[in-house]
């Protein structure tokens, strides 16, 4: 029989949000005060989009409590040469002297002033994991909010391993901070790389599970056969950064080699600016009255401002009148008797050289194949068809694009966006059921909601935040150490700009002369949570480097890690099953949570903290009241800096905010806040309630999916096809720039083009790597890159033995993955131990031989190649981040680059 | 009455082992022992390439060989399909481990940890019964149970239902009552294109695969599957996948069987001989010892050894318990027989002897799990190497002792007869692995063995055996060395069935799943010989 003993049991609500794609709710089972399983939250069955389910990583979470690798006492450093080779030589102490010796710097620093002689704050941090580990950060951002300006520039990973063009050009088109397909209508996916069977979490898991059921068919587009790939019903092997050729083909075949009726031509012609014509100059042609962008009316044969009612808008031809044009810095041009076309015109131009056959030489993808994709593509789009959502009626365009990592960010990946957002608008399939749409929203504001976030803006247009870039406006001098908001007017100034950054440049800067920008200052203190950037970042040797000379590291420590090796004190924090929070959930939010509830979820404190680890709360409270700012800190938790305002037009939970408060109080009260948001005040339950109910959601309007109800509410229009403020703004950024003398981001103000050519971005990165490493570019044959791992939240949880163990049965993980024919041609055989090696590092681990990879590329998945982690410092895994080069070649507009680079492989030893 | 059956989707499943983790939670096996986890399986060639998530794990077959095997009854079956195993019984022979063609056995003999000394949670979840016996999925029985005590529908109700449907993040793991024809799963059926892994083997596994919507185009591509199966063993990634060698019977096993077929044979041509006038106390108490001493190795093999004596629960069904009655038989007869050199109890111990080397062989025939073993022609190769070896063995003491050369001649007619037979099996039953397929690796040992029994296995004996029917001095010598060298041929042949030509099943596909979209791909079955 099998075993069943009896327990003296219960089970505690908790999420996971380790990754982007939570949070999951789940349930915790306690047997004598110990966490023993995790397990579904199936009270949350039915308003959680994936019935409940939690990822395979929230199961490593009871390991993660009680590992015996923890870091379970408050330490300080003792050896005080930092770097690599130096063993920090922590010792134990109380948690009241390592309060002091953090609260000793932050007042010192406080005293000379929170931002330092170059105008850099004092005061820096590090949080990793795309925003998650604002989950169990407590009220750390009340501290940080009561601090003032904080640097957050220092990236562990944004930018080379981020949606970073989709990031900025997604807000700016769409409000979408991140892209999804509305999945659960449409019928056709076309997927560059993106990976969302590994990084999609439960809700995508399930919904396109959903979607195959239901016949959706979903081509995917990537150098290898990932785990998405296996479960499409197409692979197509394409050649590594090419997929701009891919999507610009696409957009001939429908342009050229079909009716003009295959498009929505009614979405064209009012919700783009696809009618708009351009002037001589190649900026909008505008009406001398108004300034408003011109639009050729068929039928009375004028031109006539975009939002004249009742025009019949050309989209193609040449036409002769007059108007003004405004260039950068406001300048203005009259044309009399220009001889003009509509955006749309200049589109169909721009695209006719890419043609399949062009784009097969580039891709190694046949032409017959891209026009099939295309054409099947089309077929499926449904033009003219419409849904009842909510009893609104939509349009239904059951067709998307999405795109991955490496597609979407670094060179090119402006390219990809705008053609993948361009097509959606071709077919009126961009933010309609079936089509393709944004998640949520972290640049514009308000960010908690899609649809508040549309404002009119400049030329029908949704208003957009960007930064400065007037004579007189534009910041010249950095706010922060990455130069943001100098160099990238995308990257807007919400709280999440600085953390999307180029956040390479924080670093590049610290041992790097940018010409004509101060010399960057080291920051006095350094924050670390739940990020490694020694290990998770690009050229991750030289990241440590300059990580060794900061003087005073702050790292919230699980284990020790690559980074906090570098810590001058190391504090121990409860980890995910210990603390207690509670997180807004619901609504929509990144990669592909959708769901018909908005609401909050508990992390209640499932087990004891182990050793003397302390809730975050408590250290965020003892922190602030030993830095002095007690009372910021609590009003910064009273106007929400934690994630919810303790008072409302109904109600009002504020903490006194002259007091201390105990983590219990802080969070019962923001628990009865939660409880009265979501009741309009009607209901105040507390902490109690919430233990014994782990969640508590009110009805989202699904309308609110779908961006397009509010731009026809608002009149808008989506900023596609020709991006005339993107030209704007990259030429009044090039003036200041050189104004100043500053011409190293010269190959940046490249990009700022109204509608992007194709770029030969191989040549880009090997001319890159020649010029840097001056290296034979025949030597590096391969593409290396690299892939997520649904078992690993990218290397935070490298050290839960659960994790390796189940990776492990899912190929590729450990190893390098290499072609079968390629690797024969090398002499390498299958677990062989090969050493991979770019122009700047070199990597080793066993070989995989499989064939569904490109015979030209390498793949090395997750985060590896730890040398302090326990547990994970003896995997002997190979690691990628080495290997890429931080440059400013392979930087784009956006601050970002692409987690790829050419290497060479060579056996050397056999497989055991 | 229900028959619980699990189905998995493979058009819904994504590899991502939740269930896997979600198994180990719930059933609190060691690090490494997954009664549930998911394969992945790549076939085809670059840029044709196929790859399939698979769950695996106990099939809970309708005839389960491991419950057939089982010599102790510690594995059992419900009323309602669930294979269960009682670790308190279990004695950790493995048996059901070969004879499971799933490898959905663990056999864990030592308690090991996550991070090396047991964390809190792995203390509190330790369970001793579990060592050294032979554990597997139950189905979580003990919620199924539940859930019926509180009239909740397993399959439907989350506290009713194994732990890895209740974590799939895909729904692509289903459980239900197949004997009800609205239930879930027999919806599903009735809908979708499926298969049950393995079916050839006949176990009828109550664990289906979807594959796919039965209307839609199914394109199994029979003429070419042929060709991708074969094309598996050398360019596509099967680790994990193709069969691997069973790991639990090593060569104390196997030395049951040297010794088993041995000394049964040695016996019966000691009685024969007997029944002549040949004096048959040595030669019966060395054919008991080297039984005895077979016996012994397999006892301290085991992973509860102190419960050996569990091993007579099931003789109705196993042949290991069948075998450990016939030798409580044979022993006190053979023993007494010789003794008192009493003819009669000499012809039942032989008899006793026969049916213990009879015993010994349908063990393998019963071993589902070892394609190598569990064919009919392992039986009467079995036995004729028995009694071979049981004639060179007696060849060998008759060296020795002056009073049983007169019988050495006809031993060695005998030799001669048994030889022949054995190569005769030997032919017949390596051309039926060949015929009915085998993995390729067994095949490969067992191609690299086959010179070698024909040549020390009968053409040695017999080119020893002749000169010494026409030089009489040279006779006991060569004879011996003929028997030593059919002794030899015949132990080394066991000891490669055991310890290298016993590669298990592996997993294979009847055909890869529609994903959405298209046609269902062809067969996989990597690892594997077939014409």
């Amino acid at each position: 029989m099998p075993v069943s003993k009896p327990r003296d049991e219960r089970t505690v609500s908790s999420y996971c949000y380790q990754c982007v794609a939570g949070p999951d709710l789940l349930k915790v089972r306690i047997e004598n005060d110990v966490a023993t399983e995790v397990a579904p939250n199936f009270d949350a069955a039915k308003v959680h989009p994936a019935g409940g389910k939690a990822c395979v990583k929230a199961f490593g979470l009871v390991q993660k409590a009680y590992t015996p690798n923890r870091v379970l006492y408050p330490m300080k450093r003792t050896n005080p040469l930092k770097g690599r080779e130096h063993d920090p030589v922590f010792v134990r102490i109380s948690w009241d002297e390592a309060l002091d010796l953090v609260a000793e710097k932050l007042n010192a620093a406080r005293a000379a002033g929170v931002n330092d002689e170059q105008g850099f704050p004092r005061l820096a941090a590090s949080f990793g994991g795309g925003g998650t580990p604002t989950a169990y950060m407590g009220t750390l951002p009340a501290f940080l909010a009561a601090w003032g300006p904080v640097d957050m520039s220092f990236g562990s990973g944004q930018g080379v391993k981020c949606y970073h063009s989709e990031h900025l050009y997604g807000e700016l088109w769409h409000r979408a901070f991140t892209v999804a397909p509305d999945t659960p209508l449409c019928e056709y996916l076309i997927s560059f790389g993106a990976n969302v069977e590994a990084s999609g979490g439960v809700c995508g898991v399930k919904r396109h599970a959903d979607a195959r059921k239901r016949g959706m068919k979903r081509v995917q587009v990537e150098p290898h056969l990932s785990v998405t790939g296996a479960c499409s019903a197409e692979w197509v092997p394409i050649k590594p950064k090419t997929d701009a050729a891919f999507l610009f083909a696409m957009l001939y075949v429908m342009l050229h080699e079909h009716r003009r009726e295959r498009l929505d031509l009614v979405f064209l012609k009012e919700r783009s600016s696809a009618g708009y014509l351009i002037a001589p100059g190649g900026f909008f042609l505008r009406d001398p009255q108004s300034r408003k962008p011109l639009v050729y009316d068929l039928k009375s044969g004028k031109a006539l401002p975009f939002d004249t009612q009742g025009m019949r808008p050309a989209l193609e031809g040449k036409y002769t009148v007059d108007g003004i044009e405004l260039g950068p810095d406001s300048e203005l041009t009259e044309h009399s008797k220009a001889i003009v076309q509509p955006a749309f015109a200049h589109l169909v131009a721009h695209v006719k050289d890419y043609t399949p056959e062009w784009a097969s030489a580039i891709c190694d993808v046949p032409a017959a194949v891209i026009r099939r994709i295309t054409n099947e593509y089309l077929e499926h789009a449904r033009i003219g068809e419409t849904i009842e959502i909510e009893g609104v009626t939509l349009p239904l365009r059951p067709v998307a694009i999405a795109l991955g990592k490496t597609v979407n960010n670094g060179w090119g990946g402006y390219e990809c966006c705008w053609a993948r957002t361009l097509i959606a608008c071709l077919l009126g399939a961009l933010e309609v059921p079936g089509g393709t749409l944004g998640t949520t929203v972290r640049l514009n504001r308000p960010a908690d909601n899609r649809w508040s976030s549309v404002k009119p803006g400049p030329d029908g247009f949704m208003e957009y935040p960007m930064n400065p870039t007037g004579k007189n406006e534009w910041l010249s001098q950095p706010t922060v150490r990455s130069a943001h908001r100098t160099l990238v007017p995308l990257i807007a100034n919400s709280p999440w700009s600085q953390a999307l950054g180029p956040t390479h440049l924080a670093w590049m800067m610290q041992d790097e002369d940018f010409d004509q920008l101060p010399q960057a200052s080291t920051p006095d203190v350094w924050f670390v949570y739940r990020t490694n950037p020694a290990i998770s970042f690009w050229d991750t040797k030289r990241i440590g480097e300059i990580m060794a000379k900061f003087p005073f590291t702050v790292c919230f420590a699980f284990t020790r890690d690559e980074t906090n090796h570098f810590a001058d004190v190391l504090l121990p924090d409860c980890t995910d099953l210990e603390g207690l929070q509670l997180l807004r959930i619901g609504g929509t939010k990144y990669v592909e949570q959708f769901w018909d509830h908005q609401g909050f979820a508990l992390r209640d404190s499932a087990i004891p903290p182990q050793g003397e680890a302390k809730d975050f709360t408590w250290i965020a409270t003892e922190i602030a009241r030993r830095a002095g700012l007690l009372e910021k800190y609590n009003e910064a938790i009273n106007r929400g800096a934690h994630g919810i305002r303790l008072s409302g037009p109904s109600f009002d939970f504020s903490l006194a905010a002259d007091q201390v408060h105990d983590v219990e109080t802080i969070w019962d009260a923001t628990c009865r806040a939660a409880s009265a948001e979501l009741t309009d005040g009607v209901e105040s339950q507390g902490l109690a309630w919430f233990r014994e109910n782990g969640f508590r959601v009110k009805p989202f309007s699904r309308l609110q999916w779908y961006l397009y109800p509010k731009v026809v509410e608002t009149g808008l229009r989506f900023e596609q096809p020709y991006q005339e403020r993107m030209l704007r703004v990259g030429k009044e950024l090039g003036r200041r720039l050189h104004e100043r003398d500053i011409h190293w981001w010269d190959r940046q103000l490249e990009e700022y083009e109204p509608m992007p050519h194709w770029r030969d971005l191989a040549a880009l990165w090997e001319d890159a790597l020649v010029k840097h490493y001056q290296v034979r570019i025949e030597d590096y044959p391969f593409w290396l890159i690299t892939a997520r791992s649904m078992q690993y939240s990218w290397g935070n949880n490298v050290t839960i033995q659960l994790m390796k163990e189940l990776a492990g049965n899912v190929i590729g993980h450990g190893s390098v993955v290499m072609n079968e024919s390629a690797a024969a041609r090398l002499g390498i055989a299958d677990g062989d131990l090969v050493e991979v090696r770019s122009p700047l590092n070199s990597t080793k681990g066993p070989v995989v031989l499989c064939e569904g990879i490109r015979p030209d590329t390498l793949l090395i998945i997750g985060q590896f190649e730890q040398w302090e982690t326990p547990f994970a410092k003896d995997f002997a895994t190979p690691n990628m981040n080495a290997l890429v080069p931080m440059l400013l070649d392979l930087t784009d507009a956006t601050g970002s680059s692409a987690d790829l680079v050419k290497a060479a492989v060579t056996r050397v030893g056999r497989a055991a | 009455m229900s028959r619980w059956t699990m189905l998995a989707d493979l058009e819904r499943c994504v590899g991502c082992q939740t269930c896997t983790a979600a198994c180990r939670h719930a059933n609190a096996t060691s690090p490494a022992v997954q009664w549930r986890k998911v394969l992945d399986v790549e076939a085809g060639s670059f840029p044709n390439v196929n790859r399939t998530f698979v769950p695996v794990g106990c099939q809970h077959c309708a005839d389960p060989p491991c419950m057939h095997v089982c010599p102790s009854t510690a594995t059992r079956q419900r009323p309602d399909g669930i294979v269960t195993i009682d670790y308190e019984i279990c004695i950790g022979c493995a048996y059901c481990d070969v004879a499971c063609p799933y490898q959905a056995r663990f056999l864990v003999h030592d308690p090991s940890f996550a991070y090396g000394p047991a964390m809190l949670s792995e203390t509190v979840r330790f369970d001793d019964a579990r060592m050294g016996v032979a554990q597997k999925c139950t189905y979580c029985s003990d919620r199924i149970d539940f859930g019926l005590e509180n009239e909740l529908v397993p399959g439907i109700d989350p506290r009713a239902t194994p732990a890895c449907v209740n974590a799939c993040i895909a729904d692509a793991l289903i459980f239900g009552d197949i004997d009800d024809p609205y239930s879930n799963v027999s919806k599903l059926l009735r809908e979708q294109r499926h298969f049950r892994m393995h079916a050839e083997v006949g176990t009828e596994p109550n664990f289906y695969y979807l594959t796919g919507q039965a209307n839609g185009a199914v394109d199994v591509l029979p003429a070419s599957a042929p060709a991708l199966l074969q094309a598996q063993s050398g360019r596509v990634r099967t680790r994990g996948v193709e069969p691997w060698h069973q790991e639990h019977w090593n060569w104390k096993a196997a030395g049951n069987f040297l010794c088993g077929g041995a000394g049964t044979g040695l016996f019966a041509v000691v009685a024969i001989t007997a029944l002549n006038g040949a004096p048959p106390l040595i030669g019966g108490l060395l054919a008991l010892g080297t039984v005895a001493l077979g016996l012994s190795l397999l006892a301290f093999k085991i992973g509860r050894p102190f419960r050996f004596v569990q091993v007579l629960r099931q003789p109705r069904r196993s042949w290991m318990s069948r075998e450990a009655w016939v030798a409580g038989a044979f022993f006190p007869v053979a023993l007494v027989a010789v003794w008192f050199e009493n003819q009669t109890l000499l012809i039942i111990a032989a008899l006793l002897g026969i049916g213990f080397l009879i015993c010994q062989a349908m063990m393998f025939y019963a071993s589902k799990g070892i394609p190598a073993w569990r064919v009919k022609t392992i039986v009467p190769l079995l036995v004729a190497t028995g009694f071979a070896e049981g004639a060179g063995l007696f060849l060998i003491v008759a060296a020795f002792m002056p009073d049983l050369q007169p019988f050495a001649e006809p031993i060695a007619v005998a030799l001669v007869i048994l030889v022949s037979a054995r190569h005769l099996a030997w032919r017949v039953y390596f051309d039926e692995l060949g015929r009915d397929g085998a993995p390729t690796k067994t095949l490969e040992i067992y191609g690299v063995f086959a010179p070698w029994f024909l040549v020390t296995g009968l053409v040695v004996p017999l080119w020893l055996v002749a000169p010494g029917f026409v030089l009489p001095s040279f006779a006991p010598a060569l004879f011996a060395l003929a028997g030593l060298m059919t002794l030899v041929t015949g132990w080394i042949f066991k000891l490669i069935l055991v310890t290298r030509a016993g590669y298990n099943q592996g997993f294979a596909l009847d055909h890869t799943p529609v994903r959405g979209f298209g046609a269902a791909g062809p067969s996989v079955k990597p690892g594997w010989h077939s014409h």
